[in-house]
């Protein structure tokens, strides 16, 4: 059964886990290739993840004249090969998000491969799979439609943000706001 | 054993030529499940894999979790006995040699020896902790009764979990940290948490704290900073400092007036509740506000939230028991769960968020002045003789009680106290009022460190023994819950490092007493020994085999026998552990803070923890991720008040108070109340926040203050331009 990383922004409590995960992935070279924000520091503690999205049709690659950003059939967006990367660093400037890190030393790009040695095999991504909160999570299609249909209000307040998203993606996001609509028990 | 909806079958990833050891986390009483990854070519760990089968935390871990094991291969480990002969070099990491077991053994033996020689048996001290194995806790107890001979035997639990104990086993009879076990948290509906910044100090409770939240259930924080987990909470009550008990009163208040109260329930299992209903009848919302700072409002919808929940859990942690008054905020907590009911029974109850990782077994099994195996009580002659049968002494043999943490400093300083053997703790950061308690380690005539790193206190001793750290030695722990897992050991001990419990036998063979320690070979040879102690005492663990632990995925205490599954839920029965099987409702007067703000001092100082470090640092301060992710610490201060002072944010600036001084960077935010400050206490030497915090100790527990007292800041002299 096919699994997406799935981002539930709103629970998010900055510990910065899925960070130091991301070293612990066999093919990562103990580099973190992730992201985590403080919102509005000097006003609250609210923090977002930035990961890969895995686009349909990645800019990052797009962009990339020695075509070395591979696309794999799971649809997660690989890392530059090594031995095509030029080190232009035009997918980091074409990537809306700004993803893709660049190592000064070896002059190459590195970015998230979505853990590809576990999900191939459909095991989580190392992020997922300690994110203490559930901001990341690993879910089914079918979980992500739930998810969707639960929190697509349709109340001219807010929907979920998968439709605004530049493109379509692999990884699914939920944009804060998750508890809009929750009836409560009592 | 229980799977519940979070759990989902995954397999690991085991990469060629490596192996998985299941084990758990080092750090905190979450005990998160984890799997040390070993290379089979070097025999060393390398990495860590998620243990996905752990029913309680489900492969999640928190960044010190994750790198955790980077602490045993790391450059900084002590792999060899040091000695320093020049003791004017004390309190510096100068001047150590290297030695061997042997030397460092007849050194430690002949001063020792001297040293009780001279001024008798009590001039001997140990000060241990409860991040390690119960099978170590257990024996540096027998260690300091029977292989020293000395009353004074205290332990780092004085700083974080005994204002917990002290409360339950007034309310309860018994102390055991969680009524329930954490599968639970997220099928309730109602969670009152009180001074726990749990998205930082227990990061893989928040899966299933949020999920309360995403049913439609409730979260209400207390605490007067807004944390991760308050910024999302159905209800912040973000009150003054060291002012829990006003609102635990005022709550407890409403909920009887408010009809919330379960009069069969009280009737049936509790004592005290007339005296309690008119004792917290003053403490009125308006009452409650003026002493809290709470509105009103906020304090009265607490309470029907509370009230009108089916189920419900009070959660607690440091906020509320770090202060002089923290057995009565533990208890007075507690009483909202008694007068409602919403205890024993599936869902509902009371947990503190346990501290360290061993901080419930830690506490049980005799490190504490005056508990022996069991809980028993060493002022108790028939729990003295049952725990003298086990270890081979006579009663007269076993010292008498001595005295807490803090106080063990305090007569180090009058020098009744010379000698030290130090383990597991790392005070000269953790106590407070340091610029006294350093002094008094400084103080000492003869002062051994077992630690795996140069600590900072480790700059205090004579000797340092190298210890192991915890993937280098098996044993049981006690996690938050009270279930009793086990920790395995994934490598070999590094250089001549070795575990406490066999650096203790060793010692106590010097020391003449080999008679009652020779027979402890192996680890395993040490938890025989400790179950048999721990028979028929409150906290029973003789059922509690190695083979079931695995088997079962953990036992929660009381055990009794072989065919006892354990108890993950406590009264189901409604029994409650004292005499007559009744809890007690507390009648709890209020009192404030040991140290209010004043013209001088007008700012609530409170400290605590960030995610990225655990206790003194000694252990995560080394850890490349996470020291870059918190390199230093800093002062919190609202905007309008740093406006007052005229700071700005990454500003260095002075904040003190009558005991100390340090300096700090400003960190601005709206986070936290305007009449308080908050440093993060993980740093060493002249970043150490607890040079600045208040001795005040708790009347029952001994637990200082941290949680309060007065400071004044100040902007630093403009360097002068030559």
């Amino acid at each position: 059964m096919k699994k997406r990383l799935y981002i539930e922004l709103e629970n998010c409590i900055g510990c910065r886990s899925c960070l130091a995960a991301c070293t612990q992935c066999g093919g990562h070279e103990e580099r973190n290739r992730n992201y985590v924000y403080d919102v509005n520091p000097h006003v609250n503690r609210q923090t977002m993840p930035l990961m890969c999205l895995h686009c349909e049709n990645p800019a990052c690659a797009r962009s990339c004249p020695a075509q070395a950003i591979q696309i794999h059939e799971t649809g997660a967006v690989l890392s530059a090969l090594v031995e095509k990367c030029i080190g232009c660093q035009n997918c980091t400037i074409a990537c809306p998000y700004g993803i893709p890190k660049f190592d000064e030393e070896q002059n190459l790009m590195y970015k998230c491969d979505l853990c590809i040695d576990r999900t191939k095999d459909g095991i989580p991504p190392m992020c997922a799979s300690v994110c203490p909160s559930n901001t990341l999570q690993w879910l089914t299609e079918e979980e992500i439609e739930q998810k969707q249909r639960r929190h697509d209000l349709d109340n001219d307040k807010w929907v979920t943000s998968m439709p605004y998203l530049e493109g379509a993606t692999n990884v699914k996001v939920n944009l804060p706001g998750i508890l809009q609509g929750t009836e409560k028990l009592f | 054993m229980q799977r519940d909806k979070f759990f989902k079958e995954i397999e690991n990833v085991e990469h060629p030529n490596e192996k998985l050891i299941k084990t758990h986390c080092s750090y905190c009483g979450m005990q998160c499940g984890m799997n040390l990854r070993v290379n089979t070519a070097t025999n060393k760990i390398i990495g860590v894999e998620p243990r996905y089968d752990w029913p309680v935390t489900v492969g999640k871990m928190c960044p010190k979790g994750v790198t955790a094991y980077q602490q045993t291969n790391h450059n900084d480990r002590i792999l060899r006995p040091l000695i320093r002969d020049d003791a004017s070099l004390k309190g510096t990491k100068e001047g150590f040699r290297e030695a061997s077991w042997e030397e460092a053994y007849d050194l430690i033996a002949e001063k020792f020896g001297e040293l009780q020689q001279n001024y008798g048996k009590d001039s001997l001290s140990v000060f241990s902790g409860v991040s390690m194995t119960n099978e170590k806790c257990y024996l540096t107890g027998k260690f300091a009764r029977v292989a020293l001979g000395t009353r004074y035997i205290d332990y780092n639990g004085r700083f974080c979990m005994s204002s917990a104990a002290g409360g339950f086993l007034r309310s309860f009879g018994v102390d055991r940290g969680s009524t329930l076990p954490w599968t639970d948290i997220h099928e309730t509906d109602c969670l009152f948490i009180a001074g726990s910044n749990t998205a930082e100090c227990h990061p893989t409770s928040m899966f299933r704290i949020w999920n309360v939240q995403e049913r439609g259930g409730y979260i209400i924080v207390v605490d007067p900073r807004e944390t991760p987990i308050a910024r999302r909470a159905d209800l912040h009550l973000d009150l003054k400092p060291g002012t829990d008990l006003a609102l635990a009163n005022g709550i407890v208040h409403l909920l009887i007036e408010k009809g919330y109260a379960d009069e069969e329930f009280i009737k049936q299992h509790t004592n005290g509740f007339e005296e309690t209903k008119e004792l917290v009848k003053q403490f009125t919302p308006e009452y409650t506000s003026y002493l809290t700072g709470v509105a009103p409002e906020k304090i009265e919808r607490a309470a029907e939230i509370y009230g009108k929940a089916p189920n419900a859990v009070v959660m607690f942690a440091r906020g509320i028991e770090q202060q002089h008054k923290g057995v009565d905020n533990v208890s007075g907590y507690t009483n909202m769960a008694l007068v409602t009911g919403k205890i024993g029974r599936p869902k509902a109850g009371v947990a503190t968020f346990t501290g360290q990782g061993n901080g419930q077994g830690g506490r049980e099994h005799g490190q504490k002045s005056d508990l022996l195996p069991g809980y028993r009580k060493i002022t108790n002659p028939q729990h003295v003789q049952e725990v003298c049968n086990v270890w081979g002494i006579t009663p007269e043999e076993m010292p008498k009680a001595g005295v807490s943490a803090y106080e063990m400093f305090e007569l180090m300083d009058q020098k009744e106290i010379r000698g030290l053997y130090l383990l597991c703790s790392n005070p000269a950061v953790s106590a407070p009022n340091l610029n006294f308690v350093r002094n008094a380690m400084k103080s000492l005539d003869f002062m051994v460190c077992a630690d795996f790193y140069l600590s900072e206190s480790a700059e205090f001793a004579d000797v340092i023994l190298p210890s192991v750290t915890w993937s280098e030695d098996e044993g049981t722990v006690t996690n938050i819950e009270g279930r009793i897992i086990k920790i395995n050991k994934a490598q070999q001990p590094l250089g001549e490092s070795k575990p406490d419990w066999q650096m203790q036998v060793e010692l106590a063979e010097r020391l003449g007493k080999g008679e009652n320690f020779s027979h402890l070979k192996t680890a395993k040879d040490v938890a025989e020994e400790f179950r048999l102690a721990s028979k028929g005492g409150s906290a029973d663990y003789y059922g509690a085999t190695w083979d079931k632990i695995e088997k079962q995925d953990g036992v929660f205490w009381p055990c009794k026998d072989e065919g006892d599954e354990g108890t993950p839920h406590m009264f189901l029965d409604k029994k409650f552990y004292h005499p007559d099987g009744k809890a007690q409702i507390c009648a709890l007067p209020y009192r404030p803070p040991a140290e209010e703000p004043c013209e001088e001092y007008p700012l609530r100082l409170t400290t605590g923890r960030v995610v990225y470090h655990y206790l003194s640092g000694n252990q995560t301060r080394r850890i490349q991720f996470l020291k870059d992710m918190c390199p230093e610490p800093y002062v919190e201060v609202h905007p309008e008040t740093a406006g007052k002072y005229n700071m700005e944010h990454d500003e260095r600036i002075r904040l003190y108070t009558r005991r100390g001084e340090a300096v700090y960077k400003v960190k601005v935010t709206e986070a936290i109340r305007k009449d308080t400050v908050f440093v993060p206490y993980h740093f060493g030497h002249e970043e150490s926040i607890n040079l600045l915090t208040i001795p005040a100790l708790d009347p029952k527990s001994r637990m200082p203050e941290f949680k309060a007292c007065a400071a004044q800041m100040e902007k630093l002299e403009p360097k002068k331009v030559l």
